[in-house]
């Protein structure tokens, strides 16, 4: 008790109580899983299908490759990654949320996707998969919202092969103060309107610009994937640092 | 659920392999005397979701 401060962590800009945050992200994504992905086109203009693609180009996935896919959500890197590894590949797409789940699980199947796509229901921070398992291992929109960064972060490294490599995309933080003002302005008015309009709901919009300015920007989550372990740990800016992927390799 | 799924899981908590109970739809730890829900076919790994193993349950060896 003699240090309150140790027991709280930011949900978006608000101060919650750790053991908070996990239910209150589980509600906002509860929310807004139905219209997650016409919100992803709507709100980055459909550019968040290049930031996809060039994680998918950086991950080095190949036919029999074992791939995991954190908080996979509705499917768009798993999609690939099941083509690219093939019938003697497997990709896992694994998310905390039982609503994106089923949302990512009915679109896969839609589209004749399954055979070496399994589902699994997991925390990043402690993860059902035995040491040295995987060649990657992407989290794409997620390290964001999980509550301790640094404990996930570890246990990615724990479950990645030698030599395997683990990819975080996520917002970031814009490289000049320009982009840094258009930005803001954009995304603590206009985001919270679209959310209202389209998905109903313009308080998860709120959280979702508020985590990302939350979020720890290039270098201190360079510094973090070094800490867990990983080594080469490396970035890339994309659309003026609003985006950056990470990577690291595990030796 | 899917066989090599089922090859591949391992409890989150201690990293040990997992007993499946195909007629309750469970994933067992007996070391951590945990059953986690398989759901819809998507097995449910997270500790708030588990069911705590009774004492005969969790002596009871694997079949």
């Amino acid at each position: 008790m003699s240090d309150d401060r140790r027991n709280t962590t930011h949900f978006g800009y608000e101060e919650v109580a750790v053991e908070e945050k996990a239910t209150k992200v589980a509600s906002v994504f509860h929310s807004v899983a139905s219209h997650y992905d016409v919100m992803n086109d709507l709100m980055s203009f459909g550019i968040h299908r290049i930031w996809k693609k060039f994680t998918i180009e950086m991950s080095g996935v190949r036919k029999g490759h074992k791939v995991l896919d954190i908080a996979g959500g509705t499917g768009d890197l798993t999609m690939a990654f099941s083509r690219l590894v093939g019938d003697e590949g497997e990709v896992v797409l694994a998310d905390i949320n039982e609503s994106m789940l089923n949302v990512g699980r009915d679109k896969l199947l839609d589209r004749g996707f399954g055979g070496n796509i399994r589902f699994v229901q997991a925390n990043a921070e402690s993860l059902p998969f035995p040491d040295n398992h995987f060649d990657c291992i992407t989290i794409a929109f997620g390290l964001r919202n999980v509550t301790d960064k640094d404990k996930a972060l570890a246990d990615m490294a724990r479950i990645l092969k030698p030599g395997g490599r683990l990819l975080v995309l996520e917002f970031s933080k814009p490289t000049t103060a320009l982009m840094s003002k258009a930005y803001d302005l954009y995304s603590f008015s206009a985001l919270p309107l679209m959310g209202k309009l389209i998905a109903g709901d313009s308080e998860s919009y709120r959280y979702l610009a508020e985590s990302i300015r939350m979020h720890p920007d290039q270098e201190t989550l360079k510094q973090m994937m070094s800490d867990a372990g990983l080594d080469h740990v490396e970035y890339h800016n994309m659309t003026g640092g609003v985006v950056a992927l990470h990577r690291g390799v595990k030796l | 659920m899917d066989k090599q799924l089922l090859a591949m899981l391992v409890c989150p908590l201690c990293h040990a392999k997992l007993d499946y109970d195909r007629e309750a739809q469970e994933l067992l730890c007996r070391f951590d005397g945990l059953a986690y829900p398989v759901r819809d076919g998507i097995p449910v790994m997270l500790e708030e979701e588990a069911r705590q193993l009774s004492a005969d349950e969790k002596l009871e060896k694997s079949s």
